[in-house]
This record gives C-alpha cells, structure tokens and sequence, in this order.
C-alpha cells in the first residue's frame, strides 16, 4: 500500500531529518511510529501524507510516486487520508457539526448526504449529542474525538495520527486509542505516532525511528496477545 | 454539477456570515467603497446634465449671414432657395436692413437727425438656425454660402457653445482620471482588508489544505465577500447620488425667483444604477479574488 525505498529528507540548514529510510505499510495495518522527540516520526507521517516532499528516495502509494507529485495534485491526494494531529487543528468559530462537515464539503458532497455521514461520524466517536456545541467547550479528550470524527466523515482508507493522545491523561487516551483499533478491525490502515506503545493486547506494527534512521528492530509484526 | 453549485452557495453562505459577523466593519468599508465611488460619478452626473443642456443651446445657436448693402431682390430670393435647399439649416429668417434698422433706432431710443446719420447703415442679413453641430458640416455650409454673390459676412454665433463643450470634455477626461486613481485606491483598501481577513482565517485555511482542499476552494468565501462588500458600496453610491439630486433640485427650485431659472439635475436610470452597482461589484470580486490568490498561496504547506 505504501512504499518507502531509499528515503532522505532534510529541511534547509538543518541535519537529515530522516536518512535512508525503506519501509512498507500493508493494507488494513496497525502501525505505531515510535521514537523519542525530533527521531523524524512527525516528518514520516507529513511524508506518508504529502504534507512534505522528499528530498530524495521514492515514496509509492497506490501506484503514485508521491516525490514526483505536482503541487496541483496534492489536495486530491490528501482527501484519502484521515489526518489527526496532537494539537487537533479544529476550527474554534464552527461547531461540532461545522468542523467535521468541512472535509466533505472539500469533498463536493452535497447536504443530505453531509447530514446523514456527519452524525453517523459524531455518533461513531460518541459525540452525536453534542454536534451543535462549539469545540472550546469540549474536554481534551472530547476534542481529539471530535478530530477523528473529521478524520473519519470522508470514508478514508488510511487514517494517520500524529501523537493522538500526547495532550491527555491516561483515560482519555485509552478511550482514543480504543476508537483507532475498532477502525482497523474494519480494513482501515491506521498510522500512529506515539511515544508510549499500547498495552491492550492487538497485533500491530512498529516503527521505530532513532535520530531519523530506522532502528534495526523495526518492521516486524509484534503480537502482545 | 449539482455539488459544484451547493460549494458555491456553501462558500457565499460563509462570506455572508463573515460579513455580518463583523457588521461593524463591514458597514464601514461599505461606505469607503460608497464614499469613493460617489465622488466620480457624482462630478460626472454633473458633467452629463451640463453636456445635455449644452447640446440644447448648440441646435439653437444661429449663422448670421450679413448681405451687401446693394443687394437686389433678386439676389435675395435666390440666397433664399439655397438656404432652403440645405438640409442641416432647420429655418432661416430675413431681416431686411429698413425692418433693422426700425428695430435699432426704438430699442436705443435713436433719432436719425439728432445722431446725424443720414442713411441705414445697417445691411440685409439672415440668421439661421441649424439643425447640427457638426464643425465639419457647419464649415461646409459657411464657405459654400460665402461663395454666393451678394453674401458679405458670415458669423457663427455658437463660439462660446463650443469653449463651453471644450470645457466639459476636459472637465469629464479629468473625472475618469480621477475615478481611475480612486478605483486602483479602492482595489488596494479591499485587497488590504481581504489579506488581513486571510490572515485572521489562518488555521482555516491550513486545515483545510491539510485536509485536501484546494486553492479555489479556500479562495471562494473571500471572493464572495469582495462581491458583498462591492454590492454594499454601491448601494450606498446610488443612495449618496438619489440624495444629492434631490438636495441640490429643491435648492435649485427654491432659487429659481433669484436667479430667474432653475438647473435640475435628471435622476438616475435604473440602467444606470444597475450599471453602478455591478461595476462595484466586479471591483470587490476582482480585488479580493487577486489578493486571496496571493495570500492563500503563502501558506502553501506541500515543499
């Protein structure tokens, strides 16, 4: 599903943020990206989702080669991926239902259906009853839901997280990581950035990145049940 | 398509809310795009309602055509059929010299023997009105008539009429010039409120772009909101000039005993309010359009 061979980035004045890097994502995978601060995890996943470019290497998904990809094609791209991010980038100045609408409305899918998939989505993360409350309402942990609810309305087929629960406690980041497993029991590949590996018993894989390179260890199906 | 259309009506929808969201300023550029606008079109109004009553005085202005002193009847009558036979002469009218001279002698209270002028010194003369203010045709006729026998002098009696027009046309080529540099002021103060507007929706337009969505996409509500705020600005044009005409006619009339005549200026068409209002509006879409373009493409995220 999605190829790294050979993969360099570095941003100008800086040091490589990540150096030779090959790796593969299967699809409907569980794939934690581990590593301690400024290892690259972020940089991987702004890869993954064209947020970045490469500065050299190749990066293939479905058949795209995403280092050649021309700026105008990006947003298409980006509209397969459901991205979370730590901060969970919502707008303040809509409501629940606003924010998790936008993507479809990017989308071009008219007002029933945006009705319809909108409240199927705030439902799927437990937030059906609050879709006319404005964000700055809502808990910490509620917010990040309301992040996945976005994440999810369009349907992707890879959901990519960076550090979902590095802003919250211990129960709320179960609750958040809990949503993630039950959608890759469904066929979605989720990608999660993290510090801390999960200690529910699930199939996944690790990535582990040190100082921008691939640890030696990495790459392999780890089963804790 | 359908979708396409709904995105549209989406974003106009968010451009309305952003408008009155901050009603207050927006109210306010409502009136720098009204206040701006008016005072070319109101100085070419003026200019329009003077260039008509011009071209009024113009169709009456007169050709006196002064006979030699010993001109016979004959000569006459066939200066007479020439005239008739021009088709820019609208009507001739003879003045014999005895009928003038009557005419000079009661109006000046002249009695020939106290002056001690002992013949007519005043000529036969036509004065004819015409019926064009073509120069080109008006030159024509002057030297065609002096080639006539008999024919002494010709005056054109319209020289004040043509300073006047000359006047009014560099009076109008001065008001584009200043409504060119007014409009180009107007362009940079919207495309200055829709950067900043840009610039307060910052996080949208990031998460949008992060989210897939593309440039055109982010740059509706802006452009919208340019079209709004033109479609204000050129309400309060028309609404400013409505005012000014009917001030300045009540005025005008209330003048009239004084001055002995009135000057009214004739109210807008609505073609020519139509006219005002898109043409603001096409200044607020362009002017946003460009500045979002710019802006939206500064926070290009993909490197």
């Amino acid at each position: 599903m999605i190829n790294f061979e050979k993969v360099f980035k570095r941003y100008p004045g800086n040091m490589d943020a990540l150096k030779n890097i090959s790796l593969e994502i299967l699809p409907a995978e569980l794939v934690f990206v581990t590593g301690p601060s400024g290892a690259g995890k972020s940089t991987l996943l702004k890869l993954i989702s064209s947020v970045e470019k490469p500065t050299s290497g190749t990066i293939i998904f479905e058949n795209m080669n995403l280092s050649q990809l021309e700026a105008r094609d990006v947003p298409y791209l980006r509209r397969k991926f459901g991205m979370i991010f730590q901060d969970n980038k919502l707008l303040y100045d809509r409501n629940c239902f606003e924010n998790v609408s936008l993507p479809l409305a990017i989308n071009d899918i008219d007002g029933i259906d945006i009705n319809r998939r909108v409240r199927a989505a705030l439902d799927k993360v437990g937030l059906l009853n609050k879709e006319k409350i404005m964000p700055i309402s809502l808990s910490g942990g509620e917010q990040q839901r309301l992040a996945i609810a976005r994440a999810i309305v369009s349907r992707p087929s890879i959901l990519i997280a960076d550090e979902p629960t590095g802003n919250l406690d211990r129960e709320y980041a179960d609750e958040i990581m809990n949503i993630f497993y039950s959608f890759q029991q469904v066929g979605v590949t989720v990608i999660i950035s993290t510090h801390e590996l999960p200690i529910t018993p699930i199939k996944f894989k690790k990535i582990h990145l040190i100082e921008g390179q691939l640890n030696n260890q990495i790459n392999h199906v780890q089963l804790l049940s | 398509m359908f979708n396409y259309f709904h995105n549209h009506i989406h974003a106009f929808n968010r451009a309305l809310v952003r408008v009155f969201s901050s009603f207050g300023s927006s109210l306010m550029m409502f009136i720098v795009i009204g206040v701006t606008l008016f005072l070319p079109s109101s100085g070419l109004l003026i200019v329009e309602n003077v260039s008509q009553i011009s071209n009024n005085i113009a169709y009456d202005a007169e050709l006196s055509l002064f006979l030699k002193k010993n001109i016979k009847q004959d000569q006459i009558d066939f200066i007479q059929s020439a005239l008739d036979k021009s088709l820019i002469i609208k009507k001739t009218h003879f003045e014999s010299k005895l009928t003038a001279w009557d005419k000079l002698q009661s109006k000046l209270n002249l009695n020939p023997l106290d002056t001690g002028i002992s013949e007519n010194p005043l000529p036969d003369a036509f004065f004819i009105s015409l019926n064009t203010f073509n120069e080109k045709e008006i030159n024509i006729l002057i030297s065609n008539l002096k080639n006539i026998d008999g024919v002494k002098n010709i005056f054109f009696d319209a020289g004040w009429v043509k300073k006047l027009r000359s006047i009014l046309y560099l009076l109008k080529i001065g008001l584009l010039l200043l409504g060119i540099i007014l409009i180009i002021v107007l362009i940079v103060v919207i495309g200055n409120t829709i950067r900043l507007q840009t610039l307060t929706h910052k996080d949208e337009i990031e998460v949008s772009k992060l989210i897939g969505a593309t440039n055109s996409f982010i740059q509706r509500p802006f452009m919208y909101t340019g079209l709004i705020y033109g479609l204000g600005g050129g309400l309060i044009t028309i609404c400013t000039l409505k005012l000014t005409i009917e001030i300045f006619n009540k005025a005008s009339i209330n003048l009239e005993a004084m001055l002995g005549g009135t000057f009214i200026l004739k109210n807008l068409i609505w073609q020519q309010n139509l006219s005002v209002i898109i043409f603001a509006m096409l200044i607020g879409f362009f002017a946003s359009f460009f500045t979002a373009q710019q802006s939206i493409r500064k926070f290009e995220i993909f490197k």
